[in-house]
């Protein structure tokens, strides 16, 4: 295994606001690294340190096995950079903009800027300034993968695109890493990270709330409970529940059987002291729901406060 | 892996910031030159008309501080009249404009588009695109210079200025090292904040107080210490169309220079980009 970024204890602070707080994370090669937040959890922030356009306050960071500030411009051709907002006003055509840009970065292939464009389904004659948001996002993307750098640090990459072209990118993320290249990429959008990444971070406010591979994510978190349950009265239903310290939000929906009643609620850790509660009385339909990722973020939000 | 190549190597950047930015403002530089041009072309052939001995008279009848905040006193001769009318009023006011606009633009302008953060993520550094900037600012202003000395020169004869070569040499280079000054004033603040509008406000204040330093200081013999604050009273005092160049007044223009060269340099390296 080979760590291509790490940060430890890393921090950022302007004047006495703190953008990010004792950061530590690793990043493998060749896999594809999510960060997640909501806007202002200091992902940007974090990303930009990753290529020098900001430094941090404190703490240690290694990218590529060098430093940012020390490694300067040669070790930027080895990485591919899109920024969280690609505001481009150039009048030159899309085409003349990433020609510019290639000779600013490493070996662009032949045919590789039409290659990509072609994928995305961008029109390079039109002038940059006149293109839409989603258009400007695939310049961004082109320019930052049209060197094929070992390392890809893309922030909000799939912000603009349409779902169509959003599965085209995740299609390339997944590519390039197959090829060896490594992904670090953030999002707001959480499904994004949850078919791309390996693994994830979660910030909020600056700091690392949760941090593993996607899987291990959903086991910390919360799963949704669903059943039907027959032969008993609503109150003993209810009193049994309620006893159930991994139990939250338990609500008794009464059916036109006042026997029957259906039961919901929210399973917070151990599963098994539950389901044995529930054996105890007559089943008729039993539904755990795996939490989605966004379930589990708000819910490490929650925690973090 | 078929990805095997660790791309350390690459195509020099050197001089690619700089090009891009003399280039991609054609329009703008063909605007500045129209501009001048017309400022020109309009001015001077008007001197034959004006160097009579009528203007003389009327001159003289004027009172003496206003004709000397104008910088009239020597408006009848060839020399005076292309110093007072484009030197040092409409020209002075278009290199100032043009030189800020140029220094505000390559860094703070760039650093809020978001253009600077792109392309300083890739093989370009903070020194190097801090110097390229300051190279490109200097041509386009060299550029300017090319167009004002060759278009006086041709005018020369036509509108019987009686104009030196080497004296207008002399002036041209002090009227494009206060536009320089603008424009590195403009870098430096612009290099040290990243905001466009605060390097708008130093390359135009230093602009607007050394020409209120050499009005005011002319006016009266007490205020004469405020020549020496003058920008522009170090580039025009010892008239240069007239007198041939004053070394020590391009010594003091280029020296403030050179501290907002250093600031800018300074600035961009040490600084957080801003989004």
């Amino acid at each position: 295994m080979v760590t291509v970024v790490e940060t430890r204890a890393l921090t950022k602070r302007y004047g006495r606001h703190v953008a990010v707080q004792n950061i530590g994370l690793q990043v493998q090669r060749g896999s594809v690294f999510g960060l997640i937040g909501p806007n202002g959890a200091g992902k940007t922030t974090v990303l930009r340190m990753l290529v020098d356009i900001i430094r941090p306050t404190a703490g240690e960071l290694s990218v590529l096995g060098e430093t940012p500030r020390r490694a300067g411009a040669a070790m930027r051709r080895r990485i591919g950079y899109l920024p969280g907002d690609v505001n481009l006003t150039d009048r030159v055509s899309g085409r003349m903009f990433l020609q510019h840009i290639a000779q600013l970065s490493g070996v662009v292939a032949e045919h590789k800027i039409d290659q990509l464009a072609e994928r995305l389904e961008l029109d390079m004659t039109r002038p940059v300034r006149d293109l839409s948001k989603g258009n400007r996002q695939k310049l961004g993307l082109i320019q930052a993968f049209m060197h094929e750098p070992e390392l890809l640090i893309l922030d909000e990459p799939t912000s603009g695109l349409d779902p169509l072209m959003q599965r085209e990118f995740l299609a390339m993320v997944r590519e390039a890493s197959s090829v060896g290249q490594t992904i670090v990429l953030s999002s707001h959008i959480l499904s994004e990270i949850q078919h791309a990444a390996d693994d994830v971070a979660v910030l909020a406010q600056g700091r690392l709330v949760a941090h593993g591979d996607v899987a291990s994510l959903r086991l910390t978190s919360v799963a949704r409970l669903g059943a039907v349950i027959a032969d008993t009265d609503a109150l003993t239903l209810h009193t049994r529940m309620q006893a159930l310290e991994q139990l939250e939000d338990v609500h008794i929906h009464p059916t036109p059987d006042d026997r029957i009643h259906r039961l919901t609620a929210t399973i917070r850790g151990d599963m098994d002291p539950v389901v044995k509660a529930l054996a105890t009385f007559q089943i008729r339909d039993l539904t755990v729901e795996e939490p989605d990722l966004e379930e589990s973020i708000i819910d490490l939000y929650a925690r973090t406060k | 892996m078929t990805h095997a190549n660790p791309q350390t190597a690459g195509p020099t950047t050197v001089g690619r910031v700089f090009l891009r930015l003399v280039f991609d403002g054609w329009r703008g530089m063909f605007g500045w030159i129209i501009g001048i041009a017309a400022v020109l072309g309009l001015y001077l052939p008007l001197y034959p008309s004006i160097a009579s001995d009528q203007m003389t008279e009327l001159i003289n009848n004027l009172p003496t501080e206003l004709v000397e905040v104008l910088g009239y006193e020597d408006v009848v001769t060839g020399a005076g009249y292309t110093q007072a009318t484009f030197f040092g009023l409409l020209g002075y006011v278009l290199i100032a404009i043009a030189a800020t606009a140029w220094g505000a633009a390559f860094i703070a302008g760039t650093e809020e588009t978001g253009r600077l953060e792109l392309t300083l993520a890739h093989a370009v550094g903070r020194v190097q695109y801090a110097t390229e900037s300051l190279a490109a600012l200097l041509a386009k202003l060299l550029m300017l210079a090319l167009v004002v000395y060759l278009m006086i020169w041709a005018l020369n004869d036509p509108s019987e200025l009686d104009l030196s070569a080497a004296n207008l040499l002399a002036v041209t280079i002090a009227w494009a090292s206060l536009g320089l000054l603008s424009g590195t004033a403009a870098l430096a603040v612009g290099a040290l904040s990243g905001r466009r509008l605060w390097a708008i406000a130093a390359g135009a204040g230093v602009a607007v107080l050394g020409y209120l330093f050499d009005a005011v200081g002319s006016t009266n013999d007490d205020l004469q210490w405020l020549y020496d604050l003058s920008p522009y009273h170090w580039a025009y005092g010892n008239s240069p169309l007239a007198q041939g160049f004053d070394w020590a007044g391009l010594a003091l223009l280029w020296g403030l220079c050179a501290v907002f060269i250093a600031l800018t340099i300074y600035g961009l390296a040490r600084r957080d980009i801003l989004g």
